[in-house]
């Protein structure tokens, strides 16, 4: 037995309801379990109990016992239990220590003090693990989300630990990334706790699931009982679930938008678009897909006039506005109404619309940086959607949300085009419902 | 072939001391040609602004400091308005040589730092300190943060003009100060629980072992501090 959690109720500084309630259960080696369930469920709070950093990193009221290769967490320090666990968190740029790759996946054997002969070997194995071999001698900060990520896998793999736990290690990657991240996740012959939002390769992986849900472990079941069990009682989650019913036939009302024979490059000689022609029009929800690196976030700057192309023509139909990548991070005012209230010159009866529409209503006077972070999503949607722009543009708007999050996304974008505007959604979630999708590939864009 | 890090910055910042002491232009413009193709090694992307940085800092010394300086007889040109203080505007030779001297010389210690901010492991070197490793995890750490920071300060910045609002002036920028110290320090946090989960703060901490240093390294070291006497006593 790697880990046996008892009774576990956690409720982190500040009140509230508890993180965790009444959780109970056991992890053996070799195990490969799925813990899934809804943002802001306590999956998180989970993998760090396992990891020790709750309650010593966090504090807060614990009650209950949990033991990581038979070391009480609550008497042992996370730093103590680093080389049994091993954990790599959601987002990679908030856990890279070191300047080079070679010296960041050695930076946690320099901790538990191995012998120096050993570390450059485990570092070269570890990276070579992960298909990352290549990336030894680059500069941490100049590698892309998906890079860095396998460099947090290679630095968790090289500790050799019991048990490995992965917090969402995907949401940054395109499709094809997060299977190869997976693939070789899969492959590390430790025991592996995976919180993920792909569920059906999550799934594909495990042996077993966990679902928990406002605290709650609501199932604990080998792999082929729980899918009977997500079936039943949590269909979005379920192997195969059905996905989001596509938005009705759009009124076309005209063009928003025309891009004719776009191109930008962000060096001279290394085009990110070349020669893009794009229309959008009135009462759409589009798709613009391509995987990491294709260009989707420039051409939707360029789109939105933060960048100007190189050459080429744009033609805008009234406003636009844009929400980039994780707008959780990027919150500017001290109070969620004045964020909200930033993009229409501090009209407070517009912002309070704006924030009911979102479910923020009751939160106009916290700070921001206190909402939780799917709270904090739907804030930074609310704050550029209050201009209500012609055209909104969402950037990777279902990265790391769970299933019915991203239906309820869905089904307000399209509430949101079918008033006369349109909505271009950037994303590699293949699965997003559209009434047109386009694909960005290096070369050209192809409508599918 | 590649120098340790201690020799790396020992030869580097000999170079900077070297050129500064010079007071020879010919061999003052090797120095920093030579020391220029040093920073060429690096990738294109990020030796660009040190170049840039370094080479612009170095004629615009040359281009201006002779307007502004009062030096010798032998006039190439004079004319133009006369000034408070500078008197009338004119160009000698002497204030010329001066100018290419000083520009030279900002621009080789310029190129010295590029060098080191380029090419050396700043992880190794400091690990190589020996003493007070906290302090030289703070180094490193800033290093990795700074360009964290430039890219929130991006993101920011996109982020508003995304939503329609324009942010323009001095003034505008600073109102995104105070969320980019908000967001650092929430990265902070993140940072610290990560670095206490891999086991920072345990007690015998190892150190990745340095290769042993090559001949290559010792002529590195030996000629830095005949740099710096050859640019006291005859460059």
């Amino acid at each position: 037995m790697i880990a046996r959690v008892e009774h576990l109720t956690f409720t982190y500084p500040g009140g509230g309801p508890p993180a965790l309630s009444d959780v109970s259960l056991e992890l053996a080696a070799g195990e490969v379990i799925a813990l899934l369930g809804p943002s802001g469920s306590g999956k998180s709070t989970l993998l760090r109990t396992l990891a020790g950093l709750v309650p010593h990193f966090h504090g807060g009221s614990f009650a209950g016992r949990v033991a990581v290769a038979g070391l009480d967490t609550r008497t042992t320090r996370p730093a103590e239990l680093a080389g049994r666990v091993a954990t790599v968190f959601q987002d990679p740029e908030d856990q890279v220590v070191m300047a080079r790759v070679a010296n960041e996946v050695a930076f946690g054997l320099e901790n538990l003090g191995t012998t120096p002969a050993e570390i450059w070997p485990r570092v070269d194995e570890a990276l070579a693990a992960v298909d990352a071999l290549h990336l030894r001698d680059r500069l941490t900060f100049e590698l892309s989300g998906g890079e860095l990520q396998r460099v947090c896998l290679a630095s968790a793999l090289a500790l050799r630990p019991e048990l490995i736990l992965l917090d969402e290690p995907t949401s940054q990657l395109d499709p094809d990334g997060a299977e190869r991240f997976l693939a070789a996740a899969e492959g590390l012959g430790s025991a592996v706790v995976l919180s993920e939002q792909r569920i059906d390769r999550a799934l594909s992986l495990a042996t077993r699931v966990l679902f928990v849900e406002g605290g709650r472990l609501l199932l604990d079941a080998q792999h082929d009982e729980a899918c009977g069990w997500l079936a039943a009682h949590r269909p979005r989650y379920a192997p195969g679930a059905p996905e989001c019913p596509p938005p009705q036939p759009a009124a076309d009302t005209g063009s928003v938008l025309d891009l004719t024979g776009v191109s930008y490059a962000y060096s001279p000689g290394v085009l990110v678009l070349d020669e893009i022609d794009l229309e959008v029009r009135r009462g759409e929800v589009v798709v613009l897909e391509g995987p990491n690196g294709s260009g989707k976030t420039t051409l939707a700057k360029i789109i939105a006039g933060l960048l100007e192309p190189d050459s080429g023509r744009i033609e805008r139909a009234g406003r636009v506005g844009l929400l980039l990548q994780d707008p959780g991070r990027y919150l500017v005012r001290e109070s969620v109404l004045e964020e909200a209230a930033l993009a229409v010159g501090g009209d407070r009866t517009r912002a309070r619309a704006a924030l009911s529409r979102v479910g923020l209503d009751a939160h106009g006077e916290r700070h921001p940086r206190d909402l939780s972070s799917g709270e904090r999503e739907r804030l930074g949607l609310a704050a550029v959607a209050v201009a209500e722009p012609d055209l909104l543009i969402l950037d990777e708007p279902t990265r790391g949300i769970d299933p019915d999050r991203k239906a309820a996304i869905a089904a307000w974008l399209e509430d949101y085009a079918s008033g006369g505007r349109a909505v271009l959604v950037a994303t590699h979630d293949r699965s997003f419902p559209a009434h047109r999708r386009v694909s960005l590939s290096r070369e050209v864009l192809v409508a599918v | 072939m590649k120098l340790a890090p201690v020799p790396a910055t020992l030869l580097f910042a000999s170079a900077g001391v070297a050129g500064l002491l010079a007071s020879h232009l010919v061999p003052l413009a090797a120095l920093s040609l030579v020391l220029l193709a040093v920073c060429l090694r690096a990738p294109a992307r990020r030796r660009r602004p040190y170049i840039y940085g370094a080479v612009a800092t170095g004629l615009g010394i040359f281009l201006f400091s002779p307007f502004l300086a009062v030096e010798g007889y032998n006039f190439l040109w004079q004319g133009g308005p006369t000034l408070p203080v500078l008197g009338q505007l004119g160009v000698t030779t002497e204030e010329l040589r001066t100018a290419a001297l000083n520009g030279l010389r900002l621009m080789s210690l310029g190129l010295a730092f590029s060098a080191y901010a380029l090419l050396v492991d700043h992880d190794r070197l400091v690990a190589a300190a020996g003493f007070a490793p906290r302090s030289a995890f703070a180094v490193a750490l800033a290093t990795r943060l700074v360009p964290s920071l430039e890219r929130d300060a991006v993101g920011l910045s996109d982020a508003v003009r995304g939503r329609g609002v324009t942010v323009s002036g001095a003034r505008g920028h600073a109102k995104l100060l105070s969320p980019l110290v908000a967001g650092s320090l929430e990265r902070a946090v993140n940072l610290a629980e990560a670095m206490e989960a891999r086991g920072f703060g345990r007690q015998a901490r190892s150190h990745a072992p340095s290769p042993p240093w090559t001949s290559l390294d010792r002529v590195a070291l030996a000629g830095g501090a005949l740099l710096v006497v050859a640019g006291a006593l005859w460059l």
